[in-house]
């Protein structure tokens, strides 16, 4: 299974260019939303592209349960940036009253 | 299926980046995160597929919808300046990173040869399998993640609580 058919069929290249896509997407949405709340969206993005090519290599090299092991560090250091992420949004809004990182530039009210 | 699957993670995806609603694009992250836990699936791995659906549609995306709707910040705000010269540049730049690197997997002999060699694998992963692997060889990191959670926990009570 190889080329166009491999992409079509689900062979190892099919899952790491659906990775790869992802991962571009999740990279526009940061360059090109203002947003904070998109921006994080788009890194969770990120993190999801980088679990499915981790995953379909583990498969593709006879099923290595370590992959597992590393995907559970990477869920779990995930909600971790979500809380603090969320946090942190939050709190900008409320001493600013906005959700715009264009209007966030400065570190100084 | 694997054509199926990978539509609707890359739909949702382009759908979450055009949407101009927040509400609406963490919706559409939704959908994309199901597509993803239908690949796991397909990679006879239940296991991260269940993961996938509890932690990233459940718990993340339902936090950030919480927060998107506390906040009442539901589009965006209109640009202080406007740099179309920006845009453009970085829309390039994603596309060329997305070929390229599109380009470079398509022509690996070496991707293309582990294809091949792993078609022929053992069942799917089981619980037992990664409980093993996570407390018998990996009994420290887990401890140290617990340890981060609960350190993310307390950070994100003392950064959201007016007064302490």
């Amino acid at each position: 299974m190889t080329g166009v058919d491999a992409i079509l069929q689900g062979g190892l290249q099919g899952y790491l260019v659906v990775a790869l896509l992802l991962f571009s997407i999740g990279l526009a949405t940061v360059l090109l939303r203002r947003t904070l709340l998109m921006q994080f969206m788009g890194v969770e993005l990120m993190l999801n592209a980088a679990n499915v090519a981790l995953l379909a290599f583990a498969r593709f090299r006879g099923g290595d349960v370590q992959a597992m092991v590393f995907y559970l560090f990477i869920i779990a250091v995930a909600a971790c940036e979500a809380a603090i992420g969320l946090a942190l949004v939050i709190g900008l809004y409320r001493h600013r009253g906005t959700t715009d990182s264009d209007r966030a530039a400065g570190l100084k009210q | 299926m694997f054509i199926t699957f990978a539509l609707i993670t890359l739909l949702g995806a382009v759908a979450m980046l055009l949407q101009k609603n927040v509400i609406v694009a963490g919706l559409c992250m939704v959908a994309t995160f199901f597509g993803v836990a239908g690949l796991f699936v397909l990679l006879a791995n239940p296991v991260a597929a269940a993961l996938q659906l509890i932690v990233y549609s459940g718990a993340i995306m339902v936090l950030v919808l919480f927060v998107i709707m506390m906040l009442s910040s539901h589009e965006e705000e209109a640009a202080l300046s406007s740099r179309p010269i920006q845009k453009w540049v970085s829309l390039a730049l994603v596309a060329a990173l997305a070929l390229g690197s599109v380009r470079l997997v398509m022509a690996s002999p070496g991707l293309k040869a582990l294809g091949v060699r792993g078609v022929a694998v053992p069942g799917a992963m089981t619980l037992q399998q990664v409980g093993t692997a996570l407390f018998a060889d990996h009994l420290l990191g887990f401890e140290v993640a617990g340890l981060l959670l609960l350190a993310a926990m307390i950070g994100a009570v003392a950064l959201t609580k007016r007064n302490l």
